[in-house]
């Protein structure tokens, strides 16, 4: 059953703080693909808690668990790359709110898939388009170096995206299926 | 990584004693002064103010070593990276242009190399008081201060149990981990090439995240059974009252915006360029 997204019951917390902590302690296991820029199998979680639990839950779960990462690994808040992590979650969660979609109850169709594709890929695109922005404005950067930056962080979000975070929504979906393969006998 | 899953290191400094949600504020007003400016000497202030209080806390330098040099290999690279990428750019903020490195396709200038210099010191002024806050506050204390600030207790606990199941997540990584190795799918050098590796260390994740959907259930279920939600309001075991010393520390921070604040707006030019 889902139930609305801006109700925070135990549940909810204790989803974001699991997912929180889940994306936090695997975010270091990269693949650098430019200088400073890495390819995080984690971000394939991001689109995992969207879809599972919706956008307010994939949200804060990405901002907390960038913050905790950075805390422990960097020594120092990327503020612009933490809130883009939780907008990227918040687009990839939007599927949570189309209808007749519930992986929980094994719900999920052909559709759901094309439209979680889109939800993803404006999610990526405006979020690096954020954190760029940030660098330019806020931290001073140069505009060439973060346009390489994100763009190589975007292709690389993108295949995570394709590759894992889809299959593995589905797989969760077609897995939760099995009890109701069932058909009425006339 | 200690028991409370995050760097928190014990002791009785100035800044253990200092009330978490001030710690917090320091931070904040800290990385907000800093994103203001783009100025040689505001950050040698604040970083020798940073590395001053740094040392009032007493941290032994045996932690701190690791995140300073990860800090320092990062601006490293990117300082690398801008100078390649971007041979000039320094003269799209000064206006001058003084060759100075040929690099083939184009020549380093004196005001890039100036930029790059100010950039890192930027990305360094944020690293003392961040390690302040992490290695003095601890977690719980942390949750409890983000509800003194006027966080709803229902997120200042999503961030604690955040920091308190990391612990038990890097236990269950391990132990999947070492479950996989026995199946022949290790990471270490001798299970594959590296892409092999890669995709052993991927696989982990999927197991993971299974327990931990099940965690989710378990410890929800618990949460409930206390009537975790009830309330509209909690206390917490772990906050504290503040203190006088805390309270001269908030007029800190207030000064330091408020300076920041009129710095930026009647003096600072954007970028500090002295030759």
């Amino acid at each position: 059953m889902k139930s609305s997204i801006w109700k925070w019951n135990t549940r909810t917390v204790v989803t974001i703080g699991i997912g929180a902590a889940l994306y936090g302690a695997t975010s270091w296991i990269g693949i650098p693909i430019a200088p400073d820029t890495q390819l995080r199998p984690a971000v394939a979680l991001l689109a995992i808690f969207g879809a599972l639990f919706g956008p307010v839950v994939g949200f804060v779960a990405g901002l907390i668990g960038h913050v905790i990462n950075d805390f422990l690994t960097s020594g120092t808040v990327w503020w612009g790359w933490a809130l883009g992590s939780g907008i990227t979650a918040a687009f990839m969660g939007l599927i949570y709110l189309s209808k007749g979609f519930n992986p929980q109850d094994g719900e999920i169709r052909k559709g759901h898939v094309v439209r979680f594709l889109i939800y993803g890929l404006v999610g990526i695109f405006v979020s690096l388009a954020f954190s760029g922005l940030f660098d330019i404005y806020v931290m001073g950067e140069p505009n060439d170096k973060i346009i390489i930056q994100t763009v190589t962080a975007g292709l690389a979000n993108t295949a995570v995206f394709v590759i894992l975070g889809i299959p593995a929504v589905w797989a969760y979906a077609k897995r939760n299926r099995n009890n109701t393969n069932l058909t009425v006998e006339r | 990584m200690s028991k409370a899953g995050n760097l928190f290191v014990e002791g009785d400094s100035l800044f253990h004693r200092m009330d978490g949600a001030v710690k917090l504020i320091l931070l904040l007003t800290w990385t907000v002064s800093t994103f203001l400016f783009l100025d040689l000497r505001i950050f040698a202030v604040m970083l020798s103010a940073g590395i001053g209080m740094l040392l009032l806390s007493r941290i032994p330098f045996r932690r701190m070593a690791l995140l300073f040099w990860v800090l320092m290999v990062f601006t490293l690279i990117n300082s690398i990276f801008i100078l390649i990428i971007t041979p000039r750019f320094g003269s799209t903020l000064t206006g001058s242009n003084t060759p100075l490195i040929p690099v083939g396709y184009d020549t380093i200038n004196a005001e890039t190399l100036f930029y790059v210099l100010t950039l890192s010191a930027k990305y360094l002024t944020l690293l003392p008081v961040t390690m302040l806050f992490i290695f003095t506050t601890h977690p719980s204390r942390f949750a409890a201060s983000l509800n003194k600030l006027g966080v709803h207790y229902k997120m200042a606990y999503a961030v604690s149990i955040a920091f308190r199941y990391i612990p038990d997540l890097t236990q269950e990584f391990k132990n999947i981990l070492n479950a996989m190795q026995m199946r022949g799918m290790g990471i270490s050098r001798g299970d594959g090439n590296l892409w092999r590796r890669m995709k052993n260390l991927s696989l982990v994740v999927v197991p993971l995240l299974q327990s931990s959907l099940q965690h989710i259930e378990s410890v929800s279920n618990a949460m409930d059974l206390r009537g975790f939600g009830t309330g509209s309001k909690r206390t917490w075991y772990m906050g504290m009252p503040m203190s006088r010393s805390d309270k001269w520390m908030l007029l800190l921070c207030v000064l330091l915006l408020v300076a920041a604040i009129l710095l930026k707006g009647f003096w600072a030019e954007k970028f500090w360029y002295p030759f």
